[in-house]
């Protein structure tokens, strides 16, 4: 193991390797301050390119460094003008915009990089301990388990990525669809291409997750018209933040973990890891009366779950190649296009690149942090970009990336098609994560059902670890529909 | 009323979908249809679920439509012409892409759009130059895309 992990470092410090992930943490962090682009908005505009490489130490390095760093730079919005630059800085607002209004903007944004360096960091060294516990369950495992596992991931994402548990177990379904359009291999069947050639290859999930994400993104901020808050002053107290961070160790340590473990579970994002990690901090912390009024430990709470998830968000991925959510899934679609293989291979002959992952998290969160230290004042600006500067170069690059998936001018039809589906989902409030995950996962789900019933009939239903996992599903299912009717009935109560 | 409406019609649009698929899927060996049969018969309950709690919702909360919490905000209409103005500009790019190429539409695009919502002419003029640059350096230096032909190259 010690090999592995000195390979994946030399690998990840690589100069070209290292270019890369200096280059994914640049574009990881511009995602991040600039509200309206969304991380699996770049991801999925990232596909086409990263597709085309060979080494995969370089993606890697390029879209570990990207996913892991975007919610560091995204402070700068939600404490400055009091927009979320991602989702995983919403809880950020609630006590790092009154700290800028209060002439502390700069207190709150340094204590807000350290957290989320500290975080970082965390979410790799659990992502690095839980290897060694990870390998012997996961090469336990075969075909019906894989099955069940593969189902639980589509169904806790479709259950969990919103209120509305029914769309996204549809949306789930819809995706796992899409996944089986083209020519079936195995039969020779053409399925749902009716007799066009374009269909036969599949749907491409670039052109699916560019629909499906960037263009909905583009449409909101278009229509936003981008009429950004006027901004609150930078401020003072830049080396008390850094302080306030030590000083409030114990708190960074929990709500790291909290990260760490919403991160674990398929379908929390950080969208929901930050609040948990806020709501924890309000609970459990003594003289809670500032909490909301400009409390720095309401920012430290936020910042570092927030990027202590990314390291759990690898270990499902990685040990079991489900993805915990959109980001991983996309991550995980570059992976296999360039021949990594997520599962029990990334625990044996790759472990390598296992580490690379590793270091990457580690690396990626020290570059960013620095960057935004030093160049907060500037970056602060950049904020204020108004839409129609960011508008048209990401539609350009998402015509670009979407024509780049297959170089067939229906590529573009088809976006325009999933971008329509996209836009609906979005209006009439259906999550898309699931449908993303549904398409990602479809095709494993396919083989390890199949590979199930035709080595062991239905006796496949009888095996231990199946019933377990078949009981932890129907729990997964059961118990947010039981706690949100609770929720509601306690809420009816309330207010008779 | 009509967005619950909307809502209801999007959902049955799902649902004929999945039905669509499983009536598609009979025909075929069971190695190919075994998934689709399986969800797909899921899928039908979970619709008809679905719209009976989108008609629920109508009688009991109006035109209020269920937001995912952990989901961005639905989209709602802006200023007078809503989201169409944005979906104008993009079905207009589709065109112009088609008829007079991926080199020229997408500069063009980027230059109007930025100074037709009042961008000054130094951010039009750089942004220009940095999707072309991109475009060409990219694209067209390093990975050598082949760009469709456009429609209007059929006539000159």
């Amino acid at each position: 193991m010690f090999e592995a992990a000195l390979e994946g470092l030399v690998g990840v410090l690589q100069p070209e390797a290292f270019t890369f992930m200096c280059l994914g943490v640049l574009i990881g962090s511009l995602v991040g301050f600039l509200p309206g682009v969304g991380g699996p908005s770049t991801l999925a505009i990232m596909l086409p390119f990263v597709m085309t490489m060979k080494d995969p130490l370089l993606v890697i390095a390029l879209l570990v460094g990207m996913d892991a760093v975007g919610n560091t730079a995204s402070a700068f919005t939600s404490i400055l003008i009091s927009v979320p630059g991602s989702t995983g800085s919403q809880a950020t607002i609630l006590d790092g915009h009154p700290m800028a209004k209060n002439g502390e903007g700069a207190r709150a944004l340094s204590a807000s990089f350290v957290a989320s360096l500290l975080g970082g960091i965390f979410g790799a060294l659990v992502l690095f301990a839980s290897l060694p516990m990870l390998r012997p369950l996961v090469l336990s495992f075969s075909s019906p388990e894989f099955f069940i596992l593969t189902l639980w991931g589509v169904t806790m994402v479709g259950i969990l990525s919103g209120n509305a548990p029914v769309k996204g177990l549809l949306g789930g379904i819809l995706g796992v669809f899409i996944s089986t359009v083209g020519l079936d291999a195995k039969s020779g069947v053409e399925r749902f291409a009716f007799d066009i050639s374009y269909f036969w290859e599949g749907i491409d999930l670039v052109l699916v997750a560019l629909g499906i994400f960037a263009i909905p993104e583009v449409i909101d901020l278009a229509g936003r018209k981008g009429t950004i808050a006027k901004a609150e002053e930078f401020g003072r107290g830049y080396v008390q933040g850094i302080i306030d961070v030590f000083q409030n160790w114990w708190l960074l340590l929990r709500t790291s973990i909290i990260g760490v473990w919403v991160g674990f579970l398929p379908g929390l994002g950080s969208s929901v890891a930050d609040w948990f990690a806020y709501a924890h901090a309000v609970q459990t912390e003594k003289n809670r009366e500032n909490f909301g009024k400009g409390d720095v430990r309401g920012v430290i709470a936020s910042e570092g779950c927030n990027n202590a998830k990314e390291g759990g968000d690898y270990i499902p991925t990685l040990a079991f190649g489900i993805p915990g959510g959109t980001s991983s899934a996309l991550v995980l679609t570059a992976f296999i296009a360039v021949g990594i293989k997520p599962g029990p291979d990334m625990l044996t002959s790759q472990l390598n690149l296992t580490f690379a992952v590793i270091w990457t998290l580690v690396i990626a969160n020290i570059i960013a942090t620095a960057i935004c230290m030093i160049f907060a004042k500037p970056i602060a600006k950049i904020c204020f970009m108004p839409f129609y500067a960011i508008v048209p170069p990401v539609v350009a690059f998402v015509f670009i990336g979407a024509f780049a998936a297959n170089f067939h001018s229906y590529d573009l039809l088809g976006l325009m098609a999933f971008s329509t589906l996209g836009f609906f989902m979005r209006r009439y409030g259906w999550p898309r994560a699931p449908l993303v995950l549904g398409m990602v996962l479809g095709d494993k789900m396919e083989l390890y059902l199949w590979l199930s019933y035709t080595r062991y009939g239905l006796e496949w239903l009888t095996r231990p670890m199946v019933i377990v996992l078949i009981l932890l599903l129907i729990a997964s299912i059961v118990y947010p529909i039981l706690t949100s009717r609770a929720r509601a009935a306690g809420r009816s109560i309330a207010e008779a | 009323m009509v967005r619950g409406k909307e809502q209801i019609f999007f959902t049955a649009f799902i649902g004929l979908v999945i039905i669509g698929a499983l009536f598609v899927a009979t025909d075929w060996p069971v190695r190919a249809s075994i998934i689709i049969l399986l969800l797909g018969g899921v899928g039908v309950i979970l619709t008809g679920i679905q719209l009976a709690m989108d008609y629920k919702a109508i009688r009991t909360e109006g035109s209020q439509i269920t937001r995912p919490t952990f989901e961005v905000q639905a989209i709602e209409h802006q200023g007078r012409w809503g989201s169409l103005e944005i979906w104008a500009w993009l079905w207009g790019l589709f065109f112009a892409i088609h008829l007079i190429g991926f080199p020229i539409a997408l500069p063009v695009f980027v230059l109007l759009y930025v100074k037709l919502y009042g961008g000054s002419w130094l951010t039009a003029i750089i942004l220009t130059a940095v999707t072309g640059s991109f475009l060409y350096g990219i694209y067209d230096y390093f990975l050598s895309v082949p760009w469709p032909k456009p429609w209007l190259a059929y006539f000159f």
